[in-house]
Order: structure tokens, then C-alpha cells, then sequence
């Protein structure tokens, strides 16, 4: 069943949130203008549209919300924090900046500004460039209504991970954070994502980051996906490659009402990899989507992408990778995996690996497997005295720790484990 | 210790067990022989608590309990141990993680404390050295990539960490050149005692040779046919199996 939503949608969900107050961004002005005036054409999809032909936004748009900043509260972090590892902190409470709650560096290898920061950077006019804001109203919406952001830049191997915690609470209220990471020429940088939701309800949650990876950088994005009940989260992460960077992204999500991630990945240099690796696991009724794009503007680069996932009772888990090679971008290794195991009978995963590719030197492959538990190797468990309970755990565990593995910090790989539950 | 009585097991609509009637006592050695198709791994499996067989008649009796209600973990914590013909690759699923979590879960089972670290390495250490495991196959993947006498010396380890009461091995020489043939059956006779009870399921002798049995059955068409000593294995590998499906038939 499609739902069709009436234009006047749009602007009855823009009009709640449009007059409250948000700071002025007075360099982004033009941006935000550009971003109304598209959301006055857009509509939300429906499941019609190819994009969205698994997830509905309904539930979202039929609601109205309001801005709730929050950001002088002290909060305790500690359910996200990573024992043994030390990081920075940057807290967003409902999409606001929370300075008494963050833990920011002071290093002249990085540079951090805060968006409200009237003072203009070089990388202001990169604002909002390849993201998909003509197309997607979630990254319009954004883009004209967000609540806050940084700019994180780093200039050398800066080791020590950058942990951005967001913070959630409350009914009916919408949060946007905003950021763009940059790492500059032979500089490297690591960021970790992470979120903590208290006594949600009908929260939305509709972050944008943008990536900047100049020459020879090295770029990794952590993200945990952990919610509690009453989230609808939408991301969208736009990324930007020169010539010889490495971009790792890693997207681990625990649990989640509704859940929608998209990744575009544009490699305009030559010599770079990209990798891109994700987890889920929904239960329940929950709805887990993952889309990507990997669009090979230049020749000789490499990308890998493996996503995995179980889905159990009536969930959904949704995979769509598209991988573009163009027209001159020869030698191009590109692969992408999803794999899937159906935990029940009633569970569905929708999945969708797509190559397109113009260049005639190139070597790709792209795969989607989706099947049960080997019911054998259960019985083998079983038959040295593990309950089926731990056997489906332990299976389970080995199939999904493939993409855990990838984790390149220690620490955080323990914690990813102990989150999926299997230590 | 195991009491197996008129006990008739299909699958789907076929029936393959049709009657099986066998005694084992602690401190014996069975082997069941017979041709190819006969119901002998399905015995093994029936035993084992495989839900792709349906029971449709008999009794099993062990230790006082009927075997029959058990789940497949639990006869596995009250010490039946199967070796599987054809033991499963598990990738993701460390050799190691798999034996102490399968240890510990048996032992809370029986309201016992999970083994201490320093005890189940010293455990590892002394039943590996008895198959001639190598410790590089331990840390690796269950089974992943073993060849197939390493598969084998691998079960045999499991059974040598579980201690079981009833081990019940099918096919186990299949697959294995005669020197691991020797290290296999060199480990199982190691782990008899008069406290427990080896079944041994295969198609040949020469594994008879290593691993001597009390007792012989002939299984054919998934009725025991023939019981005897061992000198009845030696009877089958003179003179195969068509005067016994002779003998039958008629």
C-alpha cells in the first residue's frame, strides 16, 4: 500500500518549527534560503519512489514538532564512553551544542568552530556541496532548519578519536544536528558517533555530516547505533575524496525504532579507498535501512563494502548499495556484499546491491545473500551441551563479528562486541 | 546404561529404524556394523536427539532416564557424546570459545562453577597431546578449513574435554589414512574406563583392529540381524555382507 501525501504536508511540518528561534548562521544564510525555497517543492516520498520503496516516512511527517534546547543540562555519559579509551567529546543535546557537557581539545593540529562562530572559514563555500538537498527533503530540511553544528578540521595524525555523543529527550521534538569533518593534505582524523535517548517519544532525529578528505588524509567514522524506544532517526553523510585519502565508515547499529542511513561517497581523486562496513541486527518490530552510494569519479581507487545483518520476528532490515563507475575512471576495483540471516518466518529484508558502470578497465563485484541459520551446525552445538539459545547466540555472533572485526581500535571493538552481545 | 528397545525412527515417510533392540553396560564396547543404507547413522543421530527424525515407536532407557524426552543439550550435559561422520565447519566460532562455552554451560547445568581459565587450558593441553592436535588448530575456526583427519582428531579431542559417559562414534574412521586412523583410536582407548561406554558405527573392520569391541550387531534394513563377538567382524570383512542379507531375506 502507497500513501500519497498532500503538498500542503510539507509546509504545515515546516511551519512548526519554522518560527522558532534558531541562531541566524548569518555564512550559511544563502544556503538555508536555498534549502526553503526547495522545500517548497518537495513533497515526502511515498513507496513509490524508488528511494524510499522500503521506508516509510509517514509515521514522521504526519507529526508536527518543536525545537527544544537543552544544552545547559548536565548529563551523564558514561553508557556510551569506551572503557580504557581515551577520547574528546563533543555533546549535542537535541541537536544543540552542550559546551558544559563536552571535552574539546586545544591542539594546533585541530581546528574546531562552532558554526555560530560569525568568523568565516575556507571551508564555508564547501557547505552542503554534493548533498543530495535538490532531491531529498530530509537533507533540505536540514540544511534550512538545523539546530547546530561544528566544523572539525584536522592537520596532522591526529590519533586520539573524536567522540560526538548526541543526546535525545523529550515528545515531539525534532533535532538537526550538522557537521563537517575535514582531515587536510597527509593529516588523519577519527571520529565516533554515538547517541543516548531518554524518555523519547515521537523524536526525530534528522543529522546531516559532511566529510572533507584532502590529499593523502586518512579519514575513519565510527558510528553506534544504539537507541531506546520512541527514536526515528535519519542520517545522511555526505563524503568528499581527493586524491589518495582513505575513508573508512563503520556503522554498527544495536537497536532502533525506525531507522534510515544514507551515505553518499564521492571519490573525485585518484589512488583512494573507500570502505564502507555496517551491522544490524533488528528485533521486535523494528525497521532498519541502510543506503549507500560509492560513485567512482576518478581511476585507480578501490572500494569494499560489506554490510551484514539479522533480522528476527517481525522486523525489516532494508540494504540498497549503488556503485557508479564513470565513464574514465579505469582500473577500478569496486566489491560490495550484503548478507542477511532471517531469524523467523516473519521477517523481511529487502536488499538491492546495484553496479553501474561506464568505464571498460574496471573489476567489480557485487553479491546479496539472504538464508537462515545452519540448522546442522545448531545441532553440532547442541550436541556438546550448548542450549539452542546460546548456539543461535554464538552462531549468530560469528557471522555478525566478520564486520565487527574490521573495528581498528581495540577498545572499541570490545565494546561493539559486549553491544551485540557477543564477548 | 543404555537401554534401547523396539525403537522405530523415520523420516519423512520413510521409515529406516524398524525394531532395534540393544544393551550396553558401563565398561563395554559395542560395534554396529552393516551395509550402506542400513539405519546406522540414523541410529546415531536418533541417539544423539537429531529433530529430523520422528520416533514412532520403542523406548530408550538411560541411566534411568527416558533418553527420548531429553533435548539434544541436555543428553549432551548427561554425557552422550556423538562423533559426528561428517563433523561441521563453523566459521566465526573459535575452537576454543566453542569448548569452554559448551564446558561451562554443562557444568551450570549441574549447578557446578565455571572452570577457572588456568584449569581448562591445562585440560586443552593434556587432551589435545592425546589425538596429536596441533595448537594452531585450536584457535582457529571450529572445524574451518581442517582437513579430513583433522576433523576427525578434532571430535575426538571434544570427547576427550567433555568426558562422556556414552560416546558414540559414527563412521569415525571414514576419511582417515592409517596413521591417523592409529592417533584416533589410540585417543578413544585412552578415554575407556569401566565407569563408561563406547558405541562404534562403521561400514569396515580395520577400525576394530585398534579399537577392540565386546560386542558386535549387524544392522540391516534398521533391525539389529546379528549379534555376536568380535570374531563376527572378522567373518564380515571374509565374507562381506550378502550372506547376511542372504540369511535375512530368506
Amino acid at each position: 500500500m502507497t500513501t500519497i501525501i498532500a503538498n500542503n504536508k510539507v509546509s504545515e511540518f515546516v511551519s512548526s518549527i519554522a518560527n522558532e528561534n534558531l541562531p541566524c548562521w548569518e555564512k550559511f544564510s544563502e544556503s538555508r534560503k536555498k534549502a526553503k525555497e526547495i522545500l517548497t517543492q518537495l513533497d515526502f516520498p511515498t513507496t513509490r519512489n524508488e528511494y524510499w520503496k522500503y521506508s516509510r516516512v509517514t509515521k514522521i511527517a504526519r507529526e508536527t514538532y518543536h525545537f527544544k534546547n537543552l544544552s545547559e543540562e548536565k548529563i551523564d555519559l558514561d553508557e556510551v564512553r569506551i572503557p580504557d579509551l581515551e577520547t574528546y567529546e563533543i555533546v549535542f543535546i537535541n541537536g544543540f551544542i552542550s559546551l558544559v557537557n563536552s571535552n574539546l581539545p586545544s591542539s594546533d593540529e585541530l581546528e574546531i568552530v562552532a558554526f555560530s562562530d560569525s568568523k568565516s572559514h575556507d571551508y564555508d563555500s564547501c557547505f552542503s556541496k554534493n548533498l543530495d538537498s535538490i532531491t531529498n527533503i530530509f537533507s533540505a530540511l536540514n540544511t534550512a532548519y538545523f539546530t547546530d553544528g561544528v566544523l572539525i578540521k584536522a592537520k596532522g595524525e591526529f590519533a586520539k578519536p573524536i567522540h560526538i555523543i548526541h543526546y535525545s529527550t523529550g515528545e515531539n521534538i525534532i533535532s538537526q544536528p550538522r557537521n563537517m569533518f575535514v582531515s587536510t593534505t597527509n593529516s588523519s582524523l577519527t571520529i565516533l558517533k554515538s547517541s543516548i535517548n531518554n524518555n523519547t517519544n515521537k523524536f526525530f532525529q534528522n543529522s546531516v555530516n559532511e566529510f572533507f578528505l584532502e590529499k593523502n588524509s586518512k579519514l575513519n567514522f565510527y558510528v553506534i547505533q544504539d537507541y531506546k524506544k520512541g527514536m526515528n532517526v535519519m542520517t545522511t553523510n555526505v563524503v568528499n575524496q581527493e586524491r589518495d585519502s582513505v575513508f573508512s565508515a563503520y556503522n554498527y547499529t544495536i537497536k532502533g525504532d525506525w531507522i534510515r542511513n544514507n551515505t553518499n561517497v564521492f571519490v573525485n581523486g585518484k589512488n583512494c579507498e573507500t570502505n564502507l562496513f555496517g551491522a544490524y541486527q533488528p528485533t521486535g518490530s523494528e525497521h532498519i535501512d541502510n543506503h549507500t552510494i560509492v560513485d567512482h569519479l576518478a581511476a585507480h581507487c578501490e572500494s569494499n563494502e560489506h554490510y551484514k545483518g539479522t533480522i528476527a520476528d517481525k522486523a525489516t532490515g532494508v540494504f540498497n548499495g549503488k556503485v557508479f563507475v564513470r565513464k574514465d575512471s579505469q582500473k577500478i576495483n569496486a566489491f560490495q556484499s550484503n548478507n542477511n540471516v532471517l531469524l523467523s518466518d516473519e521477517a523481511t529484508m529487502n536488499s538491492k546491491p546495484e553496479l553501474e558502470i561506464y568505464a571498460d578497465d574496471v573489476k567489480c563485484s557485487h553479491g546479496s545473500t539472504s538464508g537462515q541459520l545452519d540448522d546442522e551446525a545448531v545441532f553440532y552445538l547442541q550436541s556438546r551441551g550448548l542450549s539452542k539459545k546460546s548456539a543461535t547466540a554464538l552462531l549468530i555472533g560469528a557471522f555478525l563479528g566478520e564486520v565487527v572485526e574490521k573495528i581498528e581500535i581495540p577498545e572499541l571493538k570490545e565494546k561493539v562486541l559486549e553491544l551485540y552481545g557477543m564477548e | 546404561m543404555i537401554s534401547i528397545k523396539n525403537l522405530h525412527a523415520s523420516i519423512g515417510e520413510k521409515e529406516i529404524l524398524r525394531g532395534i533392540n540393544l544393551e550396553v553396560k558401563a565398561g563395554e564396547v559395542h560395534a554396529i556394523m552393516g551395509p550402506n543404507g542400513s539405519g546406522k547413522s540414523t541410529l546415531s543421530a536418533v541417539l544423539a536427539g537429531n529433530e529430523n527424525y520422528e520416533i514412532t515407536e520403542g523406548s530408550v532407557d538411560y541411566i534411568g532416564e527416558d533418553l527420548l524426552e531429553l533435548s539434544t543439550e541436555e543428553r549432551a550435559r548427561k554425557g552422550i557424546f556423538l562423533a559426528f561422520q561428517y563433523p561441521i565447519e563453523i566459521p566465526g566460532v573459535s575452537n576454543m570459545n566453542f569448548l569452554r562455552t559448551a564446558i561451562n554451560e554443562t557444568r551450570e547445568a549441574k549447578g557446578e562453577e565455571p572452570m577457572a581459565a588456568k584449569e581448562f587450558l591445562a585440560r586443552v593441553k593434556e587432551k589435545s597431546a592425546l589425538v596429536e592436535l596441533d595448537a594452531s588448530l585450536l584457535k582457529r575456526y571450529v572445524n574451518e578449513g581442517f582437513s579430513g583427519g583433522e576433523k576427525k582428531r578434532n571430535e575426538i579431542f571434544q570427547m576427550a574435554m567433555l568426558d562422556p559417559k556414552l560416546a558414540i562414534l559414527d563412521e569415525t574412521d571414514s576419511g582417515l589414512d592409517i596413521d591417523a586412523l592409529k592417533i584416533v583410536s589410540h585417543g578413544v582407548n585412552k578415554l575407556k574406563s569401566k565407569d563408561n561406554a563406547t558405541i562404534v558405527i562403521t561400514h569396515y573392520q580395520r577400525l576394530l583392529d585398534h579399537i577392540v569391541p565386546d560386542f558386535v550387531h549387524v544392522l540391516y534394513k534398521g533391525r539389529i540381524v546379528k549379534s555376536g563377538g568380535k570374531e563376527l567382524a572378522l567373518e564380515l570383512e571374509e565374507k562381506g555382507y550378502d550372506w547376511i542379507k542372504e540369511e535375512v531375506n530368506a
